[in-house]
């Protein structure tokens, strides 16, 4: 092999030191190149040690337009003739692949977890069955692009050479989308994806003032709260940054404690990964229960104050 | 006051996730064999596109690309509201990837070029690729507008409230335009038995690759599956039940303390 070369875009500077990493292990020790395109002055690109940088000179606030990308990504694909793409499998980076997929004509995948480069083709594993199954594919034909699930960067290797770098200037084509309005979304603070134990409360609950008591728990406990779907995204109990499952956040604390959650396969999903995990419902057959280490079979507003006496000895 | 607006919907008929289980011996899904249904966030999207035709008339027709079965989840959309419905299939090719599945989409609205809106799920229940409704966008040159959480008609044009991790967009694009929404955007109806009675007797039209002038050959696959199976978690489910409820709460702290999880 005379040397492949791996092209990673993302717009996010963070997210392109994890794919330059994620390349360089798909290559696997192999004499390929890894390139980066990136918007910016592509620091990320040369901190991760990726061979060559291609700077994307888009037209200002462009970013809205994921077509603008894609056309700008189309430039570099032909400079690079790469073996494979990758990008970050944030929205953004989903759309923008898909997009690209459709100009260059190759296959696409999101949400992938590990990819190989193999003889003929790339091996991927993504998630499918809304989390419930892993998908083993192998993407063919040229240019496959990768969308991959955020990585922690494994500490980039500094290039031996320094960076080549080479500017793509992008023609402004007719703007087909015009932005209107951009909000940043509040911070919530909350960072539940790193929590090392989370109290989580589903529609058991019967009214918002009981939170209290979930809250009193997760006090008792050094946890932070979780919950299902409908306590956030229609009861709006608890913010967005608390809601847990395929739609919402990927937790893996090391103990995971379901208060009145059914347990539907939208809400394993995010909390999966849980070392322990631990159910309290009213309905013994409740399908939480198959999925738990320890199970309580009972009423919450019963059990919840019997923990939160035990913890604190009241 | 916009003019009556045509739009079509892509629907899928996909896995259903629930239904679905692994085979015992291997921890495999047999994809081709599970049970199927509509997939959730097309029933948002017909949903959408049927109440903008309330509002400014004009038509909605729903598409899927997928064998005869995949007729069910047309009816779900006729019972929704759709006025009509269109099966693409490729005889010589029951099932097709993303790509195969864009192709066959994309190929419709070359030849049929009379849309305003196409709605798209944001992403499938079963596959969640997420990348249908832009690459379809991007064969035909047409804008993508994605993750809508909120949809209104301007004079020849839709406006978009969409949402990404970090920031709320507002976006504008004349038609004809795509646009992919998720669950949050509105709630589906629930077909009323006449409704479903109606959408059962409507004719659904069928159409394969010659119909659409192509040969098929470009809906060929380039995604080789090679399995689909259910990563193992085990876990001890042990039930805890003292005499009283004290006691269960008591015996529950033991057992996460020996556990090393709780201090
Ligand atoms: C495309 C899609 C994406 C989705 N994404 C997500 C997601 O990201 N996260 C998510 O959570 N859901 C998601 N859902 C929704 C999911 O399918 C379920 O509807 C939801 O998780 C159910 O929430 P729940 O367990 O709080 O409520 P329910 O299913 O209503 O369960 C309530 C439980 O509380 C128990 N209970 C009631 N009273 C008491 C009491 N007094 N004491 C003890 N127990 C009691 C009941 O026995 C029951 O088991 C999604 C659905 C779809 C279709
Ligand atoms: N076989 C299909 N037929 C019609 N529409 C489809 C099909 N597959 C996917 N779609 C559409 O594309 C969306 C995104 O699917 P996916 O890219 O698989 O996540 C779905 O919500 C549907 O609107």
């Amino acid at each position: 092999m005379t040397g492949e070369t791996i092209l990673v875009f993302s717009e996010e500077p963070d997210a392109v030191l994890g794919l330059v990493a994620t390349a360089r292990s798909a290559l696997a020790g192999t004499p390929g190149r890894v390139e980066a395109a990136m918007l910016g002055d592509g620091a990320a690109a040369r901190a991760g040690g990726a061979d060559r940088l291609y700077r994307l000179l888009l037209p200002e606030g462009a970013r809205h337009d994921p077509s603008v990308a894609a056309a700008a990504l189309q430039q570099v694909v032909d400079l690079a003739a790469p073996r494979l793409i990758l990008v970050a499998s944030t929205k953004r980076g989903r759309e923008t692949a898909a997009r690209l997929a459709g100009v260059i004509d190759a296959a696409v995948t999101t949400g992938v977890s590990s990819v190989a480069l193999e003889a003929d083709g790339v091996r991927i594993h993504r998630e499918v069955l809304s989390g419930n199954a892993i998908g083993e594919e192998v993407l063919l034909g040229p240019n496959p692009i990768v969308a991959v699930m955020s990585s922690a960067p494994t500490g980039g290797s500094p290039a031996a050479a320094p960076t080549e770098v080479t500017d793509v200037p992008i023609e402004p084509g007719p703007a087909r989308i015009t932005l209107v309005e951009r909000t940043v979304k509040p911070a919530g603070g909350l960072r539940i994806e790193s929590a090392e134990r989370i109290v989580s409360v589903g529609r058991g609950l019967r009214k918002k003032e009981d939170l209290a008591l979930i809250q009193e728990l997760a006090r008792a406990m050094g946890a932070v709260v979780g919950c299902t779907r409908p306590i956030a995204a229609e009861a709006g109990w608890l913010s967005d940054d608390h809601w847990i499952g395929l739609t919402g956040h990927r937790v893996k604390p090391r103990l995971y404690v379901a208060i009145g959650i059914s347990g539907a396969v939208q809400h394993l999903v995010g909390m999966r990964e849980s070392t322990i995990v631990v159910a309290v419902n009213k309905d013994a057959n409740a399908p939480i229960f198959a999925q738990s280490d320890y199970t309580i079979a009972g009423d919450l507003y019963a059990v919840v104050p019997a923990l939160v006496r035990a913890l604190t000895g009241t | 006051m916009p003019g009556p607006i045509r739009s079509w919907v892509a629907v899928k008929h996909g896995v259903d996730v629930v239904l679905a289980r692994a085979e015992r011996a291997t921890g495999n899904v047999a994809m081709d064999r599970a049970p199927r249904k509509t997939s959730d966030f097309d029933r948002n999207a017909v949903e959408e596109a049927v109440r903008i035709r309330e509002k400014f008339g004009g038509k909605v027709t729903a598409l899927t690309v997928g064998p005869p079965t995949a007729k069910e989840a047309l009816r779900d959309a006729l019972a929704i509201g759709a006025d009509d419905a269109v099966l693409i299939s490729d005889p010589a090719r029951p099932e097709l990837d993303g790509r195969g599945v864009a192709q066959a989409l994309a190929a419709y609205g070359r030849k049929h070029p009379e849309f305003d809106l196409w709605f798209f799920g944001e992403g499938s229940t079963d596959h969640f690729t997420g990348t249908i409704g832009p690459r379809v966008a991007a064969a035909l040159g047409a804008p993508s507008l994605s993750y809508g959480r909120r949809v209104t008609v301007d004079d020849g044009a839709v406006v978009v409230d969409r949402e990404y991790e970090r920031e709320l967009e507002r976006v504008r694009a004349a038609f004809p335009a795509i646009v992919t929404v998720g669950q949050e955007i509105n709630q589906p109806r629930v077909p009323t038995f006449m409704s479903t009675l109606k959408a059962s007797k409507k004719e659904i039209r069928a159409v394969g690759p010659a119909d659409l002038g192509v040969d098929g050959a470009e809906w060929a696959p380039t995604t080789r599956r090679e399995r689909v199976f259910v990563p193992e978690v085990a876990r001890k489910r042990q039930a805890l039940a003292g005499a009283d409820v004290a006691a269960s709460a008591h015996m529950l702290l033991e057992a996460l303390r020996a556990e090393g999880v709780l201090p």
